[in-house]
């Protein structure tokens, strides 16, 4: 066998297996997190990994977390749950059961952090997750649950609200979302936002999680003349979504996504035809996003793009801010001891490269979604918490006149 | 009536993609007697293959598709030869379990060397369309459509016709007979692979420029491919085309007066109808 194949099953077998990416010493602060490093999330499961072990790297790099005087340095112990809901649930309970790690970091996706909060909640032990937005995640009044994501029912909070600003102001809208966790929250969450605003809900629809036809919902669309349409989903939906869209000729006025928009690999896939795309973000890298270890979010971003050569989105920057967080919770604590690090990750005040990070009575924070929209080549904040920030291309022009 | 007329003809095209997809696994299943669980892989490589083949070189992923073919076809018949002629004459259980280690292998391969960044085909033209007064036709979904025809009655007249062709089917209807007219069996099975596999490059191909790839995209591919055979029967490349037709038309159905979430419900719930009343398949030789 040559070594290249030699080289190749290796890095197969490794894949399979859980990766610690340094050996921890016998002081060192384990935290330990299970995340999609493979299977149908590993596309934004893989922002979280990164995130971790690069926000560790540089704490470690300015010292570590001073506990009780003394300076101690933080290690983290992840494991690949191949995007299978069930299997991280089991690498939870082993994290903390065999691994008897001190902390815990989040998966991605809500219902994963669903079903691994109920771990954290069983031995008590604090994990702070920055991959979870479901609102079901913070209403079981669980005190070892602790999230960076906005709301998801507040995701289109800001969109709905610079509607009323466009020109023409439209009157219609189409809400889409998948049927998992986060994007049911979504829906729930906006349907009285957009009744509020007197906008009418022409389509209301529940799709499945990783449909890859759109045909018959963009046909509905078209026939039903929404002029605004939502769509609460997956990042390979709304690919295949804005395909279809192109290839059946439905452009309605505006479309906005809860995903996708933000990310590099997203407004590659599609090139040209992303423009135009509405999205969100709760994390912008702006230099006034001061930070104890990076300076600020600007210099966040650019550390972060050096060493993994993409630019990293609110995922990965919500994940940095976890391990932020839990460094600060240390700290404060003054221990490890998970009781204590719990009561001060609850009274957490700081500000971060992620936006002030204070978690509210259920465990989970709030922060302001920015409208965004591809633009040309280039992604822009049009909407933020004190208005307009820059002119939205609206209406969309038919994709023949583009 | 003109949304019920649009949702048709998406589930027609929808349908001709799903037949080109299913032809190989069809094909490999009622020859070899190998459920090919690896399939939507195969599709999912052929995919890749057609992508790299359109981003580096500039190669027109439908006049590509060929070459695709051609390619898949190398690594089907290497595969056959190789590792799953061990079990051609074995239970059934092996070869699911073969060609399920083969799906896990691949795409796992696929995401070390891929990574699970998504993909798009995308040729200037792969948006366009047709419009037919209010109706509009998708052009890339009607050129793949085209090559689904041309594939599927490329098949019919390739195992009926040929020499080639009239040795597959004999050697699947009764081996020993064929064996004394001078069929070779190994060749044959690696050669009756390898255009099973080659037919799911070229659907991958087309996959490619109407969907996204990325490399998870097989299991949910394979699953459609099978109920498709079911549905249309493994005797006749035509009932594949009437298996995919038929899927293509019920799920875009569904999802206009059910809900969009009960697409796979409809489809599945053909296949079990079929099973009930057809076992043999829509167009299948009742037993």
């Amino acid at each position: 066998m040559s070594n290249r194949t030699n080289s190749l099953l290796c890095a197969a077998l490794l894949a399979c297996g859980s990766l610690a990416t340094s050996p921890a010493a016998a002081d060192d602060i384990v935290l330990g997190a299970s995340v999609q490093m493979t299977g149908s999330s590993a596309n934004t499961g893989r922002y979280y990994k990164d995130a971790y072990a690069f926000a560790i790297e540089k704490i470690n790099a300015a010292g570590g977390v001073s506990v009780g005087g003394e300076k101690r340095k933080l290690a983290l112990k992840i494991y690949d749950n191949q995007s299978d809901v069930n299997l991280s649930v089991r690498q939870y309970t082993q994290l903390i059961a065999k691994d008897r790690v001190a902390l815990l970091l989040g998966p991605f996706a809500s219902n994963f952090a669903l079903a691994d909060s109920a771990v954290s909640e069983k031995y008590k032990v604090p994990m702070v997750q920055g991959g979870g937005a479901s609102d079901q995640i913070f209403s079981r009044k669980f005190k070892y649950i602790f999230g960076t994501l906005a709301p998801a029912s507040n995701y289109f909070g800001s969109t709905v609200k610079m509607l009323k600003e466009l020109d023409p102001v439209p009157k219609t809208v189409a809400l889409l979302y998948a049927d998992d966790a986060f994007d049911v929250s979504v829906a729930e969450g906006t349907r009285p936002l957009l009744k509020e605003a007197g906008l009418d809900i022409v389509m209301d629809e529940k799709y499945s999680s990783n449909a890859s036809d759109f045909n018959s919902l963009l046909s509905q669309i078209k026939s039903n003349g929404a002029e605004v349409v939502l769509v609460a989903g997956h990042e390979t939906e709304i690919l295949n979504f804005v395909r279809q869209a192109k290839s059946l000729a439905v452009a309605p006025k505006m479309y906005s996504f809860t995903v996708g928009v933000p990310s590099e690999d997203f407004r590659k896939a599609l090139g040209a035809d992303a423009d135009y795309a509405f999205g969100m973000t709760a994390w912008l890298p702006s230099t006034e996003l001061k930070d104890r270890w990076f300076g600020d979010a600007a210099a966040f971003a650019k550390e972060y793009k050096a060493k993994y050569s993409y630019d990293p989105d609110y995922h990965a920057a919500s994940g940095a801010a976890d391990v932020e967080a839990l460094a600060q919770a240390i700290e404060n604590a003054g221990d490890t001891d998970p009781a204590k690090v719990r009561d001060a990750l609850a009274k957490l005040n700081f500000d971060s490269l992620y936006g002030k990070i204070a978690f509210g009575e259920d465990g989970q924070i709030d922060l302001p979604q920015i409208v965004i929209q591809v633009q040309g080549s280039e992604l822009k904040a049009i909407y933020g918490p004190g208005g307009l920030i820059e002119k939205p291309k609206y209406p969309m022009p038919a994709w023949n006149a583009r | 009536m003109n949304l019920l007329a649009q949702i048709l003809i998406n589930g027609v095209l929808l349908g001709g993609l799903y037949a080109v997809m299913a032809l190989g696994l069809a094909l490999v299943w009622g020859v070899l007697n190998i459920v090919n669980l690896a399939h939507g892989a195969f599709i999912m490589l052929g995919a890749y293959l057609s992508w790299h083949l359109y981003s580096y070189l500039g190669i027109d992923p439908f006049l590509g598709l060929p070459l695709t073919a051609v390619l898949m076809f190398a690594l089907g018949y290497g595969l056959q030869r190789g590792l799953l002629n061990l079990v051609v004459r074995a239970p059934m259980f092996n070869t699911l379990l073969i060609t399920f280690g083969l799906e896990v292998v691949l795409t796992y391969l696929a995401q070390l060397a891929f990574s699970a960044d998504f993909r798009t085909i995308n040729p200037t033209y792969a948006g366009n369309s047709i419009a037919l007064g209010p109706l509009v036709l998708p052009q890339a979904r009607l050129m793949a459509f085209g090559v689904a025809l041309g594939l599927t009655a490329a098949m019919w007249v390739f195992l009926l016709r040929t020499r080639l062709g009239r040795a597959i089917r004999a050697t699947a209807q009764n081996l020993t007979a064929a064996r004394l007219y001078g069929v070779e069996p190994r060749h044959l099975y690696a050669v009756t692979f390898g255009i099973g596999i080659g037919l799911a490059g070229a659907a991958g191909g087309l996959y490619g420029t109407v969907s996204q790839i990325n490399p998870y995209i097989g299991a949910m591919l394979t699953a459609k491919c099978f109920a498709i055979a079911i549905i249309g029967g493994l005797d006749n490349p035509f009932g594949v085309l009437v298996g995919g037709l038929v899927l293509g038309i019920i799920e875009s159905l569904a999802m206009l007066y059910i809900g969009a979430t009960f697409g796979d419900v409809a489809s599945f719930g053909v296949l079990v109808a079929v099973l009930i009343a057809r076992p043999s398949g829509l167009l299948g030789k009742t037993a």
